[in-house]
């Protein structure tokens, strides 16, 4: 397909961004919606699947949008960055809970 | 990095749909096949053609059958690594027993688990397998291979290749990929349907292959969308182990907890316990469904805690009549056959998730319902391989001229995945007749055979699309049909010629699951040869516009 100026760097780095980062995104979405959602008393289970059904949406949309961005830094610092957030706020409330 | 939205989604859809797109060809074919898994598996065990058979009695043949087992030889030795000393020579603790089956076995699988002493985790268990003739309580001999439920069911969701599951991830990143296809295919769709409609001089058949590549995606576009998504939510717990890793402490306070409200009890009590008539266990589960309105019969048992005063037995009801993928389970106590507990009716989350599960995994009697599966997940390879082959014809005359061998390439691929992957499933099929009875560990060599003949209609794929890099059609396509078509009617052939059980008499006894892997080869045999002598026809006196109908060979 014809693009304009693409670097082979540029493509890469699109591409980890919406496999790697989409994926840290999905685990910190899911870590937290587990988290809070069993904090906020629903059944671990029922937390469990319905915040991995929900992230492999999430997944979809955000590896669509990494192409789609005009800027490849947001793309990285949005995923990478707000996945680890989410992991990161998840293990705050299981530390609370446990 | 794109000059717009439209090329950077069109960008995605080529490249990651031509990369996923060869994974994606073989989840979608053997997850076809898998539709039928049990009735290949009857076509491949001749002594395993009865009609299907209802869970028989526990305490008559399960029973003295589940006491005959030991571990497999392969499950000890994988262990051994993880104990402290030698392993024993027979393994006395069993902790957990299964039997399963579904409205389409005649022949009953059994598996148990056995706790294995000094291990350095004492909850990592060693397990044996056994299928038997449920009226009889005779066993199968073990390396029979199920080619249907044992062999092409995982190739669908893990390529056989379980080095640290590799194969699930890498089917779990198509399956994404196939969604991501679909969406992108649609967003550039929009505006293909205007092109469609405008003026396209001198290439019929490049617009042909792409016609049929959107009618095959949309038409069946809230199919694909609903397997490959509830493929991924089935295997959730691989792709994202968060409550196993991140989160096992939390998983922890809930096990806890969830087996304080149950009441079935987590670890063994260490006293001995015989086991009560689990035929008067398994009477009371089907009166308490019939009085739920859900009269049914058993899919499902298991015992856990074998021998022991905390032991209980579960049994589950088998879900014929539904989509949703429930069991109803009822746990009793194993030594007194008390009661312990019924499943509760599922929650909201529950009740979705059983529903996409269940849609996926097809346990409902609808025959109809199972060939529209099928023709859906054809339709899928159809969408796949026409993708390839528009892939190569928009560029063929480009790479030809460029002397560049991309467009070659892919259409070797796109051979081996295509009429090279129906080669190699009728390969082990044949090697299934053939090979000798008494071969030891047989079932491992049809599996050779399987990825040897695989491995051999890509070489000849690579071969014969020599053509291609100067822009004509690959003459492999139509020899591939050839091969197709000569190696269907030997496999009907020599079922009857080894079992004598020819399409007069299964059809004729209305014997449905072998008459119809014998016809359904037959008409792949049909389909295969109009395609060829099409082919043939078209190599032959257009040399400047050729390859016009490899786009059929996709249906083959």
């Amino acid at each position: 397909m014809s693009t304009a100026i693409v670097s082979h760097a540029q493509r890469l780095s699109r591409i980890a961004a919406a496999l790697l980062g989409g994926y840290v995104f999905a685990w910190g979405f899911i870590a937290l919606g587990v988290a809070a959602a069993f904090a906020a008393g629903m059944p671990f289970h029922d937390a469990e699947h319905l915040f991995s059904l929900l992230a492999f949406l999430l997944y979809l949309v955000t590896f669509l949008w990494s192409f789609a961005a005009r800027d490849s830094r947001r793309v990285w610092l949005v995923l990478a960055g707000g996945g680890a957030l989410m992991a990161a706020l998840a293990s705050l409330i299981q530390h609370a809970l446990v | 990095m794109f000059q717009n939205f439209r090329l950077a989604m069109a960008w995605v859809h080529t490249w990651f749909g031509l990369f996923l797109g060869f994974v994606l060809m073989v989840v979608f074919f053997f997850g076809s096949l898998s539709v039928f898994d049990r009735e290949i598996d009857r076509w491949a065990i001749p002594e395993s053609r009865f009609e299907p058979q209802p869970m028989p009695s526990f305490d008559e043949i399960l029973k003295p059958v589940f006491e005959d087992m030991q571990p497999s030889r392969e499950s000890v030795d994988q262990m051994r690594s993880r104990v402290d000393g030698p392993m024993p020579e027979h393994f006395d603790t069993p902790v957990r027993w299964g039997a399963y089956t579904t409205h389409r076995d005649p022949v009953l699988g059994l598996f148990a688990g056995y706790q294995v002493p000094n291990a350095h985790n004492p909850d990592e268990l060693v397990w044996g397998t056994r299928t038997i003739d449920p009226r009889t309580g005779e066993s199968l001999p073990d390396d029979q291979l199920k080619i249907g439920s044992r062999f092409f069911y995982p190739l669908h969701y893990s390529l056989n290749l379980h080095w640290k599951d590799l194969g699930y991830w890498i089917v779990g990143l198509a399956a994404l990929i196939m969604l991501v296809a679909l969406v992108t295919g649609v967003i550039m769709h929009r505006k293909l349907f205007r092109e469609l409609f405008t003026f396209r001089p001198n290439k019929s058949n490049q617009r042909s292959i792409l016609d049929l590549h959107n009618l095959t995606g949309v038409v069946a576009l809230p199919f694909h969308f609903m397997f490959a998504f509830t493929g991924l939510v089935i295997f959730a717990g691989i792709y994202f182990p968060v409550t196993h890793t991140q989160l096992e402490p939390l998983h922890d306070l809930h096990e806890v907890m969830e087996s304080q409200e149950t009441g079935l009890p987590h670890e063994r009590a260490g006293v001995a316990a015989p086991i009560a008539s689990v035929d008067a266990m398994v009477a009371e589960a089907q009166r308490r469904w019939a009085a739920r309105d859900m009269a049914g019969d058993v899919g499902f048992l298991a015992l856990q805690h074998v021998g022991d005063a905390n032991g209980y037995v579960s049994i589950y009801r088998a879900g014929t009549d539904r989509i949703a993928l429930t069991g109803e389970g009822i746990h009793f106590n194993a030594s007194t056959g008390e009661v312990l507990r019924e499943d509760p009716p599922p929650s909201a989350v529950e009740r979705i998730d059983e529903f996409l599960t269940g849609l996926h995994l097809q346990h409902f009697r609808h025959w109809l319902l199972r060939w529209l599966y099928v023709l859906g997940g054809l339709t899928g390879c159809a969408c796949i391989a026409t993708g390839f082959l528009f892939f190569v014809e928009k560029r063929k005359r480009q790479h030809a001229k460029r002397g560049q061998i991309g467009s070659r390439v892919v259409d070797a691929l796109a051979v081996t995945t295509v009429t090279g992957m129906l080669i190699a499933t009728l390969g082990i099929l044949i090697a299934n007749r053939l090979l000798p009875v008494s071969l030891p560990a047989r079932g491992t060599w049809e599996q050779y055979c399987f990825w040897g003949i695989w491995g051999l209609a890509m070489v000849h794929a690579f071969w014969r699309t020599a053509p291609v890099a100067r822009a004509r059609l690959a003459p492999a396509w139509g020899e591939q049909c050839w091969a197709i078509a000569v190696l269907a009617v030997s496999a009907v052939v020599l079922n009857w010629i080894t079992t004598g059980d020819h399409l007069l008499k299964t059809l004729s006894a209305g014997y449905w699951p072998v008459a119809g892997v014998d016809l359904f080869m037959l008409v792949s045999a049909l389909v295969a040869v109009l395609t060829a002598r099409r082919l043939q026809r078209r190599a032959r006196p257009q040399p400047a516009d050729s390859g016009e109908l490899s786009g059929e060979a996709a249906h083959a």
